[in-house]
């Protein structure tokens, strides 16, 4: 199974993964392949059901609200590719 | 000295102060240097490694340890976020991270004076079962067939990890498994490698693949150095909310090799006439060790083992790609510039990732996009419980599983199939134990006909470590597999 042509590009677009011109095939190819791979769970019965969206058996542990200094903005902002003052910064987005 | 220590034997020379922590860094660090060629390591932090084993040294003549296996040198994964010290995860868009924190995983062996020296290559963000997605390169297994001179692939994706401690770069050490990404290479390369329950081991500063399924554990030389290694990194953690509350427990001091009475599973959907007949020799030799030692064999069945992969490559690609949306060039790693915001988010994620990990998004973004949601992610995790309730029926009767770690022994680098499909095949016998949350062990049991280790899987329910440790231990003291690699790699 080949996955089409334009799905591929709707799902870059929504990804955020430009789609190489010349690996268009091989990578059509190999989502179709996984697709139908995991197709073969169509015909499962899940009636009745409960999707697990994680196995451990314990409800989720709040820890309590304490204000701790860690990372300070200067050290996280080390790693920013731009920034400017105190902030990130990116290309403009309002004209 | 004797090559090949284990963390326990390293422990009693220290303690005996027949070596010292830095002759044993320093030992370790010239044992990397040999090995480059197998590509192992993606950083390696020498100079702090000696500094901290200096300081070890230090503590132990003033008597003020940090644990009993305080100066013992081990590597890291390139997924734990190690402060000041470059984390990659294998990927060109994190090529320059930097982290300014350390993970819990890793501050609990700093806690432990263990000393790391340095980062382990892996698959790019975890994303592989041959060690070959990494940015870096792939990572050579140190063993060879009898046969073939031809390089052979770790397994992954902690191939790293794993080709470390095989070829003895390292004492022990640390690795995440996925969906196999412990015990397949240690199943590959003959050392022990083991999977926690889920939320046994904080995630904390891990670098997030499935966050559902991510479980972090060592890889070592034997079990003893696995249970002693496994006690250092568990236990609660509150910056892990899906961290348990359970106590931790002492492993390594409870270990009892005892299998008297124990009950064995064998499930029925394991067996495969396209298993090779070592494995299956294997499989079989290790069922009559456990009869003899007192241990009885039960016939089980767990009827959704073949559903596990598909569902498997539903969840984690899912999670995928919503954990790697932060890739974007905005906050860390590298950016592409572009005309636009978008366009620069566009071209970073396009030059950042590798094909393996583009393809996982895409499948994920799929799997959840609006129409496709019903239909493959809220099935996916329905089928994961039906999954998990397989194994808690089995575990009404029996006290631990026994099957193959992999479906072949370790293949060539350059004879990975083209279709995606056939190597996530490399999965299949360890995708169902983290759907369902339960903890395994990958142990070497013996070499099949190209002198290449096969690993056997021993499985038990949630928190029963203690219990896997000790069949486990079982299992090695009885089969007294002592194979290692013949070191091809040194000048």
């Amino acid at each position: 199974m080949e996955f089409d042509k334009d799905g591929l590009y709707k799902l870059g677009k929504l990804s955020k993964i430009q789609i190489d011109e010349s690996k268009l095939k091989s990578l059509s190819s190999d989502l179709g392949s996984i697709i139908e791979f995991i197709d073969r769970l169509k015909s499962i019965d899940t009636e009745n059901v409960d999707p697990t969206s994680n196995s451990l058996d314990q409800s989720l542990v709040m820890r309590d609200d304490i204000a701790s200094d860690v990372n300070s903005a200067n050290e996280i902002l080390e790693n920013a590719p731009q920034k400017e003052l105190d902030f990130f910064s990116v290309p403009k987005v309002i004209e | 000295m004797k090559r090949n220590l284990n963390f326990i034997e390293a422990s009693s020379l220290l303690e005996a102060n027949e070596t010292t922590s830095v002759e044993l860094t320093k030992i370790y660090l010239d044992n990397i240097k040999e090995a480059e060629e197998l590509n192992c390591f993606n950083t390696i932090t020498a100079e702090h490694a000696l500094d901290d084993a200096e300081k070890s040294d230090q503590r132990r003549q003033q008597g003020k340890l940090k644990s009993q296996f305080d100066g013992i040198p081990i590597g890291v994964k390139d997924l734990f976020c190690t402060k000041n010290i470059k984390t990659t995860a294998s990927s060109k868009i994190l090529s320059n991270f930097v982290p300014s924190y350390e993970s819990a995983v890793t501050q609990k062996c700093i806690d432990a004076g263990l000393i790391s020296l340095g980062k382990l290559n892996c698959d790019e963000f975890a994303m592989g079962s041959t060690n070959k997605t990494s940015y870096y390169g792939p990572v050579t297994n140190p063993w060879k067939s009898n046969k073939s001179d031809a390089k052979l692939v770790p397994g992954g994706s902690s191939g790293g990890s794993a080709a470390a401690v095989a070829a003895d770069l390292c004492i022990a050490s640390l690795g995440t498994d996925t969906g196999g990404s412990i015990r397949q290479p240690a199943s590959f390369t003959g050392t022990v490698g083991l999977k926690p329950t889920y939320g046994r081991v904080s995630r904390w500063g891990i670098i997030a693949f499935a966050s559902s399924l991510d479980q972090a554990g060592p890889i070592t030389k034997t079990v003893e150095d696995a249970a002693a290694l496994f006690e250092i990194i568990a236990g609660h953690d509150p910056k892990d909310s899906t961290s348990s509350i359970k106590e931790n427990e002492s492993f390594f001091d409870n270990l009892n090799s005892s299998v008297k009475g124990m009950k064995i599973g064998i499930p029925k959907e394991f067996k495969s006439d396209d298993l090779p007949a070592s494995t299956q020799k294997a499989w079989d030799d290790c069922k009559k060790l456990l009869q003899n030692n007192g241990a009885e064999l039960i016939d089980i069945s767990l009827p959704h083992t073949m559903d596990a992969l598909p569902t498997y490559y539903i969840i984690a690609p899912a999670e995928a790609s919503s954990n790697l949306a932060r890739y974007d060039g905005v906050k860390y790693g590298i950016r592409e510039e572009g005309e636009n915001l978008i366009e620069m988010y566009e071209k970073t994620r396009s030059v950042g990732f590798g094909d393996e990990v583009k393809r996982r998004i895409l499948i994920g973004t799929y799997v959840l996009s609006s129409g496709y949601y019903d239909a493959y992610y809220i099935k996916a995790q329905k089928i994961r419980s039906l999954i998990k309730n397989d194994f808690n029926q089995a575990f009404e009767k029996v006290d631990a599983i026994l099957t193959p770690s992999t479906p072949s022994t370790a293949f060539e680098i350059e004879n990975e199939p083209n279709d995606p499909v056939q190597t996530y095949l490399n999965d299949i016998f360890t995708v169902p134990i983290n759907l369902a949350g339960i903890p395994a062990i990958s142990i070497p049991f013996a070499n099949d006909e190209n002198n290449l280790p096969i690993g056997l899987q021993l499985i038990t329910n949630s928190f029963e470590e203690q219990k896997l440790l000790n069949i486990a231990k079982n299992v090695q003291d009885t089969a007294n597999y002592e194979s290692v690699p013949k070191n091809w790699w040194q000048k």
